[in-house]
């Protein structure tokens, strides 16, 4: 199986603080990969370092073959990044947010710039009349979605989400973890999300990683539901995973 | 004909497209191009033909579809054939999309400007947001200063060192260079009169009534009133305010008052090191290069400046304090949204401040001679 970022022996140490020790992981080609972790365990500063965000200790990263060296132009043409609170230019309206990674990246006219952009917006379940809105006006689920359809602009085959369910109502994290679904599906991105949301964990995830002790545990949702560590145990125990794991288990079967 | 993309057979009534290789984003030009060559003569139909393909993606399959589209606009007819699932999966957004694109209504048509009737308006708009901002001005001071508490003497303090004695080696720096200016273009001028010994009463009167105070306003004006409003514009955006707010705290009492008090006091301070500085820098060059002794020097600033003089600068100082630190706590606490706004209101207050701390001198200026001080 191809395998489409591969991180070796990450070490991240800030002060004293080891957040990653020896960390290795494989993300497949066309797998959605689900990362979970207490508060601190470094899923954000794992997904920083994988972007070159961030400077590792020590390890190895690449992304599609590519070496990832911090600060340094990354695949930017390969992924797609939705960050957490959106990250919108705040200077820039819906439209031309949409438009700046084709603008920089490509030398098409304006018109076939502008109808690409208004092609992911709909894509990404926006009405047109947003195009000319500031991201200020726009509700927390609207936010996401644009941002979506930025990271979504330069067809990318890797697609990282920071928490994209976090700060939804239960309906609009619902339509999103469909939206992903359906763009996993149609497009043939290989996802990698962090989530505390366990319904699109269980709902939409393949596989799993647990980052727990600096390191990390990967597997199947049930290969992870099996596991015997302590964190583990106590993360998925309770009512609210257990819950949320029937029902995707209902969804799957019926 | 064919290129790299497609190859167009011509048959009876009908126009094979063959498409093929890879229709992805980075050949976009490439393809526009490619497709722009498809032309059918009337009554032929168009069959794109797209077995051959690699790849698609969003972009390409756009291309492809946009093709069909403009030929549909020109009457003709055109299908596509032999997509392979996982490429038609790409067209078919494309088409899903276009059906909901149908459903949205057209954006009204722009009504067509009107010049005059703009200018008119923008006038009205900045009269009336002028007023408005005076009336916020009042009305947070009053909110601020309602139930008086001692928790802000800390805040003020805090505030006098970072805007006043934070402040002092700038201010005197460069107060004491234009004391070296002001003697330096003076001596050029007097010296023609045989009047060299004038120099000092220049120096030391434009200093003290104009030019420090004047000074130490303009640059607390840039180094705190831009503080000011993006301190406070951060705190708007992060929610602080308000959380200020549900907490009962004021915000006024708490974040513009001690800036407004702070400021009062540091000014008046600030001022009296711009007076000694500037005239420091006059006694440089008066004895260092204009033979002027330094006991001369001394007795012809205390002939030539008196008290007034002196008073004249101090009591401009608390004005121009309270203008800077309320134009910019003010402009900091209309930040609402954006990044951009904290921006363009940091601005507004740095230059509105300035602007207007001319203003108030001017006023003074022309206060002081009618009053004969």
């Amino acid at each position: 199986m191809e395998h489409i970022i591969t991180v070796k022996n990450l070490v991240n140490r800030f002060g004293d603080q080891v957040v990653h020790d020896g960390l290795s992981l494989d993300v497949r080609r066309d797998e959605i990969l689900g990362v979970v972790g207490g508060s601190g365990s470094g899923k954000s500063v794992l997904m920083r370092s994988i972007l070159g965000l961030q400077k590792p200790s020590s390890g190895f990263i690449t992304v599609m073959g590519q070496k990832i060296e911090y600060n340094k132009p990354g695949p930017s043409r390969c992924w797609g990044v939705l960050f957490q609170g959106g990250a919108l230019l705040s200077g820039l309206n819906v439209q031309e947010n949409v438009e700046l990674p084709i603008a920089l990246h490509s030398d098409m006219p304006v018109e076939t710039r502008h109808e690409l952009a208004s092609l992911k917006l709909l894509m990404v379940g926006l009405s047109l009349s947003v195009a000319d809105k500031y991201p200020s006006e726009l509700s927390g689920g609207m936010r996401k979605r644009v941002s979506l359809a930025r990271a979504l602009a330069l067809e990318p085959k890797i697609l990282f989400l920071d928490e994209p369910t976090a700060g939804l109502d239960p309906i609009a994290a619902t339509a999103f973890d469909e939206l992903i679904t359906y763009l996993h599906d149609n497009l043939d991105l290989t996802i990698m999300m962090i989530t505390h949301d366990v319904d699109s964990l269980f709902g939409i995830c393949n596989r799993i990683a647990v980052l727990v002790d600096g390191g990390i545990v990967v597997g199947t949702t049930q290969e992870i539901l099996d596991s015997e560590h302590p964190w583990i145990e106590s993360y998925f125990g309770v009512p609210r995973a257990q819950r949320a794991f029937e029902a995707a288990g209902e969804a799957h079967n019926g | 004909m064919s290129n790299a993309y497609l190859s167009v057979e011509g048959q009876p009534g009908k126009l094979l497209v063959r498409v093929r290789n890879d229709w992805i984003f980075d050949n976009v030009l490439a393809l526009e191009e490619a497709t722009a060559t498809v032309l059918p003569e009337a009554g032929q139909e168009v069959t794109f033909q797209c077995a051959g393909l690699q790849d698609i993606d969003i972009a390409g399959a756009w291309v492809l579809y946009d093709c069909s589209g403009r030929l549909s606009s020109m009457g003709i007819k055109s299908e596509f054939t032999g997509f392979k699932a996982a490429h038609f999966k790409f067209l078919q957004h494309i088409i899903d999309a276009a059906a909901i694109r149908e459903y949205e209504q057209p954006p009204e048509q722009a009504e067509r400007p009107n010049r005059l009737r703009e200018a008119v308006e923008d006038i009205g708009r900045v009269t009336s947001s002028n007023i408005e901002d005076l009336g916020e001005i009042a009305r947070v001071i009053l909110d601020g200063v309602r139930r008086p508490s001692l928790i802000i003497i800390g805040e003020t303090i805090k505030q006098i060192y970072q805007t006043g004695v934070q402040a002092i080696p700038v201010v005197m720096v460069i107060t004491f260079l234009i004391g070296i200016v002001t003697a330096h273009q003076a001596s050029g001028q007097l010296e023609k009169f045989g009047a060299i010994v004038l120099v000092v009463d220049l120096v030391s009167i434009s200093i003290t009534r104009e030019m420090g105070v004047l000074l130490a306003a303009i640059m607390v004006a840039g180094r705190s009133g831009s503080a000011f409003a993006a301190a406070l514009g951060v705190m708007k955006l992060n929610e602080e305010v308000d959380a200020m707010r549900v907490l009962g705290l004021n915000p006024n009492q708490m974040l513009v008052i001690p800036r407004v008090l702070g400021l009062m006091i540091a000014l008046p301070v600030l001022t009296i090191f711009a007076d000694i500085a500037g005239i420091a820098g006059g006694a440089l060059i008066a004895i260092g290069t204009l033979g002027i002794g330094g006991m001369q020097f001394i007795e012809r600033v205390a002939y030539s400046t008196d008290l007034a003089d002196f008073y004249v600068g101090l009591v401009k100082a608390p004005v121009f304090a309270l203008l800077i630190a309320t134009i910019a706590t003010l402009r900091g606490m209309q930040v609402k949204s954006s990044a951009e706004e904290l921006g363009l209101k940091t601005t507004m207050a740095v230059v509105q401040s300035i602007f207007m701390i001319i203003v108030a001198d001017a006023f003074f200026a022309t206060l002081f001679t009618r009053m004969g001080i």
